[in-house]
């Protein structure tokens, strides 16, 4: 299979190009930055805070921007012209990747810089945000394989939305919906787990467990998206 | 290479629906093919399977030389260029913008979006955003886009359907000029006059089944009435037999300075179309 690191670049400038443009879908990019100005204006801005910030732009840039620029495509009937393109689909959803990380890191940057937050010594935070982000643009890429239009697709968005962007919230009301406790294996909520680790001074060997399991979510998903994808080519 | 297309006993089943039938015929390099049939009659379906968007349920497809199912590769789709008549563009980018993606694509120079659009009389609107083109314009800008790389084959669905005629000239003229440069192509149509102006062979094709398989004039030739038509100045019409006999009398009203119009009774595709089908072309 061969990889064009020209076609890649192609493809990435013109979604930078088309996102720019496109107020519909950049705009769900200003949520973060709106919950950061209003948390980032209060007295005590917790660490919990910070992490439902993150949290929300992973779920809310990562994911929804990958799913509802591929699913425009598929909409507007411009995949079938790239798909005949010497572009492989493999170049494309790189190109589309590359565009989401670099808007996903620019967001979370911008809304931790509102609210006074500094990355500096947060290694291990640092690190389970790109393995995070590897499982919620993997979740895009699958949602916008599955989905047809990008009006279905910011359906789709919302149970996404729920659960991983908001479940840092959402936990607090775990003791009286055991239920729940669920969200406790989020990415967003590992991510507090390897703050608090860190904040307390804890070495690999407690750290590894929350890795594992934002490792495990992103290897499922990049699973089902490969699997989904190969479907895909098939037909 | 002779052939750029062959295609032996081509099958298509959707279900229980046979889209394509028993279909056989070749494309040689330099012509340009039409296949016309009604809607329904399984021309998409055969651009689908000839470039390798969809797979036939029984027989051959051999383009550039090679099975079909090989054709996936960035280098042979380099060689050849589609239009489908739902082939879409990025309404929030300008015509440049739309073109750039693809010159980089292809791996042609810049220079080539400036040919290609002059080739489709767009030259002076490369600036202006696709979302506020009409249908006729962005009708041309998709073929200046399979125009940059130059291909050897280009596969047309429908190319003029959505036009009117002013435009509809201005496209075929621009595939008159792209085909005496070598390009060859294969063209889908229900416009018969569009056929018969631009291809070198046509095939009707009628419910998944190619009835008719000849070149537009061997076909109107075949199909022509033996019949001389005299229009004479005094307002009559007179059919003979188009045979010697029918000379002298023809010499006869030409002597007397009688004769306003001769002609000779051509059918048109459509008529043939009509005649070989049963059906007519919708
Ligand atoms: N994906 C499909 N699934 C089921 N039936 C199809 C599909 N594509 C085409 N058909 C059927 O196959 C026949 C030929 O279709 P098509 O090739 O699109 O015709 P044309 O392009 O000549 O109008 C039609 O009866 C159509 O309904
Ligand atoms: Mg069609």
């Amino acid at each position: 299979m061969t990889f064009s690191v020209k076609r890649f670049m192609a493809i990435f400038q013109k979604d930078l190009k088309d996102l720019y443009r496109n107020m519909y879908v950049s705009s769900t990019a200003l949520m973060p930055l709106i919950f950061a100005v209003i948390y980032g204006r209060m007295d005590n801005v917790t660490i919990e805070m910070h992490l439902f910030v993150i949290s929300m732009s992973l779920a809310l840039v990562g994911t929804f921007l990958q799913c509802a620029m591929i699913a425009e495509e598929k909409e507007k009937n411009t995949l079938r012209g790239l798909m005949l393109s010497p572009a492989t689909l493999t170049e494309i959803l790189s190109g589309k990747s590359a565009v989401t990380i670099l808007i996903t890191v620019i967001v979370t940057g911008i809304s931790m810089f509102i609210m006074d937050f500094s990355f500096s010594g947060r290694i291990g935070l640092m690190a389970g945000i790109v393995l995070s982000l590897i499982f919620f643009i993997a979740l895009g890429t699958w949602m916008g394989l599955i989905t047809r239009s990008v009006l279905e697709a910011s359906v789709y968005i919302l149970p996404v939305m729920f659960i991983f962007g908001m479940g840092n919230m959402f936990i607090m009301f775990a003791e009286q919906y055991a239920f729940l406790q669920i969200l406790e294996y989020t990415p967003g909520l590992q991510l507090q787990e390897i703050v608090e680790l860190e904040d307390a001074g804890a070495g690999f060997g407690e750290l590894w467990k929350p890795f594992a399991i934002i490792g495990a979510w992103a290897a499922a998903m990049v699973v089902l998206a490969a699997v989904t994808f190969k479907k895909r080519m098939m037909d | 290479m002779e052939n750029m297309i062959e295609v032996i006993s081509l099958e298509k089943i959707f279900g229980k629906k046979q889209a394509l039938n028993n279909v056989s015929f070749q494309v040689k390099k330099g012509e340009t093919f039409g296949f016309l049939g009604p809607s329904g009659s399984g021309k998409t379906t055969t651009i689908k399977i000839l470039t390798g968007q969809m797979r036939p349920t029984a027989g051959t497809a051999k383009v550039f030389g090679e099975p079909v199912s090989k054709l996936n590769t960035p280098e042979y789709r380099k060689r050849f260029g589609v239009v489908t008549d739902n082939s879409g563009l990025y309404a929030r980018l300008t015509i440049y913008d739309n073109l750039k993606l693809y010159a980089d694509l292809y791996g042609t120079s810049l220079q080539r979006i400036d040919e290609a659009l002059e080739a489709v009389n767009l030259g002076s609107e490369k600036k202006t955003q696709v979302a506020k083109l009409s249908k006729g314009m962005t009708q041309r800008v998709l073929l200046a886009r399979t125009l940059l790389h130059k291909p050897e084959l280009l596969f047309l669905d429908e190319p003029t359907s959505a036009l009117d005629p002013a435009n509809s000239k201005h496209i075929h003229n621009g595939l008159k000029e792209l085909n005496r440069q070598g390009t060859t192509i294969f063209l889908t149509t229900h416009d018969m006059e569009e056929a018969d102006h631009l291809c070198s062979q046509v095939a009707f094709l009628n419910k998944g089944v190619v009835q008719l398989l000849d070149e537009p004039k061997q076909l109107k030739k075949q199909y022509r009435e033996e019949v001389i038509g005299l229009e004479l100045k005094d307002g009559r019409e007179l059919e003979l037999p188009l045979q010697s006999s029918s000379a002298e009398e023809i010499q006869q009203y030409i002597s007397r300075e009688m004769v306003e119009r001769i002609y000779t009774k051509e059918p048109t595709l459509g008529d043939i179309f009509v005649e070989v089908t049963g059906r007519e072309l919708v």
